[in-house]
């Protein structure tokens, strides 16, 4: 089976300094694959390169097989992605900021799918009129992933997610994404959240220091083990 | 939604952008206004003063009933009306005289009796329509843009901008540049076309307003490409406003000022006053040779017999003039070369160089200022040939000869 994302072996320096470290993975087509690493990792840089921000100095990545450097504005029309903490527009409401984002990408929604993905990221029907800077940060979080699902895209990158949301939110959210590759929809995240991770991730790749230390697969049932992960996270071992 | 649709509907619903224009379109309608009601007050005036000239004219026409006499005691007005486009740029009329009453005596010291310093680089200048374009608009455009990337990436929305649309900021910079020039060339299309300035006139002044805001804008891209926060945009640019706009005009002012100087006007007063006062002591010879250098014509009518003679006090009014002639000469030679100096040096100064421009466009430079200058002394020179034969040669006083006397005329 063709990946839907690849890392080839790349490196990737910022101002002199080696921020990824010959990296390599693959996601399969309707995959959930986690980027697991502290602060400086290296995880939000990876994600830069499959968006084509960051050009790695050696090496390739690919989306849905296409080379992210030769084939930038077809590769980003494959691609929902969510920020860190994702500021929309403060002085638009919900759907005002969904219109406009779907608008930027050349997508479109009516209103009623517009309720729809609200519906399915859990914001509350009375305040989606309002003007996002009468959100919380967690409420604000919803609507960027709702847009990040009305893009219809096949691959979402994921940065951060559940920053800023609150446990039941974040479990609501979890099994969004869950469904999200039931849907077959390619999804790459980073986190430090290994709980979190390990409850959706189909694999877990380990990232420190720029480099891939660690790889863990969801087995047949079940998810994968947080124990061991924690654990190579932690620097106690690693697999 | 075409994109353009989309970013005018986001512009709607940015309120500081919608200030900032705001502001724009109040600055530039406020110096139409102020432009329109001093062309209009000028107007005024001029009409005022040939209404009251031409009664003074025949008032003094019945006191004095000899040549010599209502040639010294008799006023004539010229004028400089404004042109159609003034009102857009009041240039040179601030500090040069428009309207002179001036006599049959030496003319020099009356032309330069109200001269003051040339303010053509001066730091701001008066807020009429070309200094909100040449000195506001650059911050206007500055204020509009500077951060337009700069704050996206500041609230973590421009990777998802940029990896969700592609040409988007040239969309955004454009309606925003788009805009100021509409709130900019809208009050000045407007009170162009109530005025009659012209398609012409109105084309240029818009083009060279246009480009000015091109000029800008590309220095505000240059600073957005570094990837600068806000605040480091802000400063840079108003740093290169502050440099471009007050400080290299006022250096070049200096420049020029230092390179070529020129003699003041007060110069050619104060040696024409003591040239005439003078001669009250000198032998007659003293005026007279000079004088028929000039007017061998009259040489046979050159006598002066007794204390006082209407005649050999003109002759030294002439002489007067014919003392300051190398200074007034230096003067306007200077004055010019400083012109055409500033005029090429201008161009390391946009905002100066579309301050004098839109002088050029509405006849308020310094060539407007030569040109009329030399207007009243063509008028002067009509005069005095108008009365040397009368008074060489005896001629007797009579209103039909009087109403021969010459009148300014009205060039624009």
């Amino acid at each position: 089976m063709e990946a839907a994302l690849a890392a080839n072996s790349i490196t990737v320096k910022r101002s002199g300094q080696t921020v990824l470290n010959d990296v390599s993975f693959q996601v399969a087509a309707g995959d959930v694959y986690a980027l697991l690493g502290g602060n400086g990792a290296g995880k939000s840089t990876t994600l830069l390169t499959f968006l084509g921000f960051l050009s790695p100095d050696t090496g390739t990545v690919e989306v849905l097989g296409d080379d992210v450097g030769a084939n930038l504005k077809d590769v980003r029309l494959k691609i929902a992605y969510l920020p860190e903490a994702a500021t929309l527009y403060p002085h638009l409401n919900a759907y005002e900021n969904i219109s406009y984002f779907l608008s930027l990408a050349k997508a479109t929604a009516d209103q009623g799918a517009i309720d729809a993905a609200l519906d399915r990221v859990s914001l509350k029907e009375g305040a989606r009129s309002n003007r996002l800077d009468t959100y919380s940060k967690g409420m604000r979080q919803k609507v960027a992933i709702a847009l990040a699902l009305l893009r219809d895209a096949p691959v979402l990158l994921l940065d951060e997610p559940t920053s800023g949301l609150d446990p039941v939110a974040i479990d609501e959210f979890n099994a969004l994404v869950r469904s999200l590759a039931e849907e077959k929809r390619t999804v790459l995240m980073v986190t430090h959240d290994v709980y979190g991770a390990c409850q959706i991730a189909d694999r877990i790749g380990l990232l420190k220091d720029g480099e891939l230390v660690g790889a863990f697969d969801r087995p047949q049932s079940g998810q994968i083990d947080t124990e061991q992960v924690h654990a190579a996270f932690a620097g106690r071992s690693g697999s | 939604m075409t994109d353009l649709l989309r970013e005018t509907w986001f512009l709607s619903r940015d309120r500081a952008a919608l200030v900032w224009l705001l502001i724009a379109l109040i600055s530039a309608s406020c110096a139409v206004a102020f432009g329109l009601g001093e062309v209009a007050s000028q107007r005024a005036t001029i009409d005022r003063l040939r209404a009251a000239d031409a009664v003074e004219r025949d008032y003094m026409a019945e006191q004095y009933r000899d040549w010599g006499s209502a040639g010294y005691y008799t006023f004539h007005l010229t004028y400089d009306p404004p042109s159609d486009f003034a009102f857009a740029a009041l240039g040179q009329r601030d500090s040069s005289p428009w309207k002179h009453r001036i006599r049959m005596l030496a003319l020099e010291g009356q032309i330069y009796e109200t001269d003051a310093a040339n303010p053509d680089f001066a730091l701001t200048g008066r807020f009429d329509y070309a200094f909100v374009v040449a000195m506001l608009a650059p911050l206007f455009l500055i204020l509009l843009l500077h951060d337009l990337k700069a704050r996206e990436r500041a609230f973590g929305r421009f990777e998802l901008l940029e990896a969700s649309a592609s040409g988007l900021w040239r969309v955004r910079a454009g309606l925003r540049f788009a805009a100021l020039g509409i709130a900019l060339l809208l009050p000045l299309i407007l009170a162009g076309s109530a005025t009659g300035s012209g398609v012409a006139f109105l084309f240029l002044a818009g083009a060279a307003v246009l480009l000015h805001l091109l000029f800008w804008w590309a220095v505000v891209a240059w600073t957005n490409r570094r990837g600068w926060t806000a605040s480091v945009n802000l400063t840079a640019l108003f740093g290169a406003w502050l440099v471009l706009a007050v400080v290299a005009p006022a250096g070049i002012k200096l420049a020029v000022d230092t390179a070529i100087e020129i003699p003041d006007g007060g110069d050619i007063i104060l040696t024409q006053r003591e040239a005439v006062n003078d001669a009250w002591d000198l032998p007659v010879s003293s005026t007279m040779e000079p004088f028929l250098e000039r007017h061998p014509a009259w040489s046979d009518h050159a006598t002066i017999e007794s204390t006082f003679e209407w005649k050999w006090y003109y002759a030294f009014q002439q002489v007067g003039d014919q003392n300051v002639e190398a200074l007034s000469i230096a003067y306007r030679e200077g004055r010019d070369r400083r012109d055409r100096l500033s005029s090429i040096l201008s161009w390391l100064t946009p905002p100066a160089k579309l301050e004098r421009v839109f002088e050029s466009l509405a006849n308020t430079d310094v060539e407007a200022t030569r040109l009329y200058e030399n207007r009243v002394r063509a008028y002067h020179a009509q005069l005095r040939t108008f009365y040397y034969p009368k008074l060489f040669l005896d001629a007797p006083f009579t209103d039909e000869a009087l109403s021969e006397r010459p009148v300014y005329v009205q060039l624009r």
